[in-house]
């Protein structure tokens, strides 16, 4: 139970994890300070900047944009695969972002925010390892480029060459910088009191019920998140409060050994080994 | 008359339900029973007993007179006794028997600082005993889990002990540092005897957490634990083959109070106050109202309305 590495090789997955009591500081470490690939984990710095920029006067959450169908994003959900236009606000955006990872709320988000003040808010929080390299459109642009297909690949001799998933050359971070990340939105320090409570509350928003939340089912204990997927790639990073007031920022990022798109035991090592690791913090 | 006497006839007739067995047992002959029960009819204006048939029977209020007159009787026998002053004077305790050795032992010794001159004899008996004993007089003072009701108990302050779950060792579940009552599911659970109120509270609280035991079985050992069969909540053991861990959330809150019957003796009130203080001590307990309301964090996954 208590072995991380036994656990991931038994899903078939090298795991990269950080666990973190928020009010005390004592930690797990399994591979911490790895480099890592983002992918849609990237949205919680976009969505810490979107915050501090409105705390700013930078720009006005409830503002109403209009994101026309022919200049979607790639991607499987939200305003994504909506067949017309939309006229949607920035902070309704930006709960697709974070509910179901909607790829293009969030490059419309980014073209508001910008990625150098992501990247600059990033720095001077003291994430060194942390870097968003480009939008949703840029990360499957190179994978286009690669694969010279439109398909996410499965082959593993393709998958072998994608800059996506170098972390040299894609948005990358550390298991520890994205549970201090997650430690400054529920400790208030990240942007103002109420755009952190508004942050906790979109990540709480988060639809997905298989990688962190499958290991903590109790309607007692909440959990937040936000996923990252990518072929061969499964991540989350998210807080999880037990009801005696214990809370825990996780991160787990997962890459599998096979390159098949459905493996549920690749999903559900992330909320088990979150859980071991949670276990391991309150022993 | 001597009310008392004719009494303690009554209750021995009742128990015997034959006026020859009674007799004996009160080493006298069987005609002035007789005569004494009927004396006593006149007394109290009702008929007691049922003579019409061959058997004797108590009649519907000889039944209601009888823990009455039980009572009264034990009261006497217990007031002569407090007078004997021949080997001091005892206080009859009743303590559940799951509340463990130190603990008790633990309960004897402040009893004895506070009054030397009053015994203490502690019976280990689950709370629905208790409150009979109680009600019947044989027992002075109890320390019982609630919810219990019984016409004209009292009950001290109310204490609450937050028990864990106890596993055999093999079972995966020990892994882990804490237990949600979900992660018990498909488990049978041993739940303490004679504690009908504390059975429907407990299960209840299950229910809610998302555990309903396949089985529940009433038994006071930890065999069915040992054995793998079954898990059981309690306060920390530690034995042998056994694990015992705390709840997630400590979801169950058991409460525990001294009772008594009516006016409690000055010895009751001090058992009380020792009482209260050992179990904070040794048995971990708390003062009520400390509960954590729960709590249910929805999850857009698996809220109701998704």
């Amino acid at each position: 139970m208590s072995d991380l590495g036994a656990l991931f090789r038994a899903a078939g997955v090298t795991g990269y994890l950080h666990a973190v009591d928020v009010d005390t500081g004592a930690e797990v470490t399994h591979g911490a300070d790895e480099p890592v690939v983002l992918a849609s984990v990237f949205k919680v710095a976009l969505l810490v900047e979107f915050f501090r920029q409105a705390d700013a006067g930078r720009l006005e959450p409830s503002e109403r944009v209009t994101v026309m169908a022919d200049g979607h994003t790639p991607g499987p959900t939200g305003v994504s695969v909506m067949a017309d236009d939309v006229t949607i606000s920035l902070r309704d955006l930006a709960y697709l972002m974070m509910a179901v990872s909607d790829n293009t709320a969030a490059d419309t988000l980014i073209r508001r925010v910008g990625l150098p003040a992501v990247n600059a808010m990033l720095a001077a929080a003291g994430l060194d390892g942390t870097w968003v390299e480009h939008d949703c459109r840029g990360l499957f642009a190179s994978i286009v480029e690669d694969t010279g297909q439109e398909e996410m690949p499965t082959d593993p001799a393709v998958i072998a060459r994608l800059r996506a998933l170098d972390p040299a050359r894609t948005s990358r971070s550390t298991p520890r910088d994205m549970t201090r990340l997650l430690s400054m939105i529920w400790r208030d320090e990240a942007a103002s009191a109420e755009s952190c409570a508004s942050m906790r509350g979109l990540l709480g928003l988060q639809v997905w019920p298989h990688r962190l939340a499958a290991g903590f089912p109790y309607d007692d204990v909440a959990v937040s998140g936000k996923t990252g997927t990518l072929p061969t790639i499964r991540n989350e990073v998210g807080v999880v409060e037990y009801p005696d007031g214990g809370c825990y920022a996780v991160a787990v990022f997962t890459r599998s050994y096979g390159t098949a798109q459905n493996q549920p035991r690749a999903d559900a090592v992330i909320g088990t080994a979150a859980r071991a690791a949670v276990e391991r913090l309150r022993d | 008359m001597d009310l008392v006497r004719h009494l303690r006839y009554f209750t021995v007739v009742a128990e015997e339900l034959h006026f020859g067995n009674a007799a004996v047992r009160l080493g006298m002959a069987q005609p002035p029973l007789s005569q004494r029960i009927r004396r006593l009819e006149e007394e109290l204006g009702v008929r007691l007993f049922d003579r019409s048939s061959r058997q004797v029977r108590l009649t519907e209020p000889g039944r209601l007179l009888l823990a009455e007159a039980r009572e009264i009787v034990a009261r006497v026998d217990r007031l002569r006794d407090l007078a004997g002053r021949g080997e001091g004077a005892a206080l009859r305790v009743g303590v559940p028997p799951d509340l463990g050795s130190s603990v008790i032992a633990a309960l004897i010794a402040g009893f004895r600082e506070r009054v030397p001159e009053v015994r203490l004899a502690p019976a280990e008996m689950w709370s629905a005993d208790q409150v009979i004993a109680l009600t019947d007089g044989t027992l002075d003072v109890g320390l019982l889990r609630h919810p219990v009701t019984a016409p004209g108990l009292s009950f001290g302050p109310v204490l609450v002990q937050r028990p864990g779950v106890v596993l055999a060792e093999a079972d995966p579940l020990a892994e882990l540092s804490s237990v949600h009552l979900a992660d018990l599911a498909g488990r049978q659970l041993v739940l303490f005897p004679r504690e009908p109120g504390l059975h429907e509270e407990t299960l209840a609280e299950c229910r809610h957490h998302g555990y309903v035991p396949e089985e529940v079985h009433e038994a006071q050992t930890l065999g069915l634990v040992l054995a793998g069969t079954a898990v059981a909540f309690g306060p920390r053991v530690e034995l042998p083959g056994l694990r015992w861990r705390p709840l997630l959330g400590s979801p169950l809150a058991w409460r525990v109070s001294t009772a008594w019957r009516g006016q409690a003796a000055d010895a009751a009130v001090t058992f009380g106050a020792v009482a209260v203080r050992v179990l904070k001590e040794k048995a971990g307990m708390t003062d009520d109202g400390a509960a954590p309301a729960r709590r249910v964090r929805a999850r857009p996954s698996s809220g109701f309305l998704a």
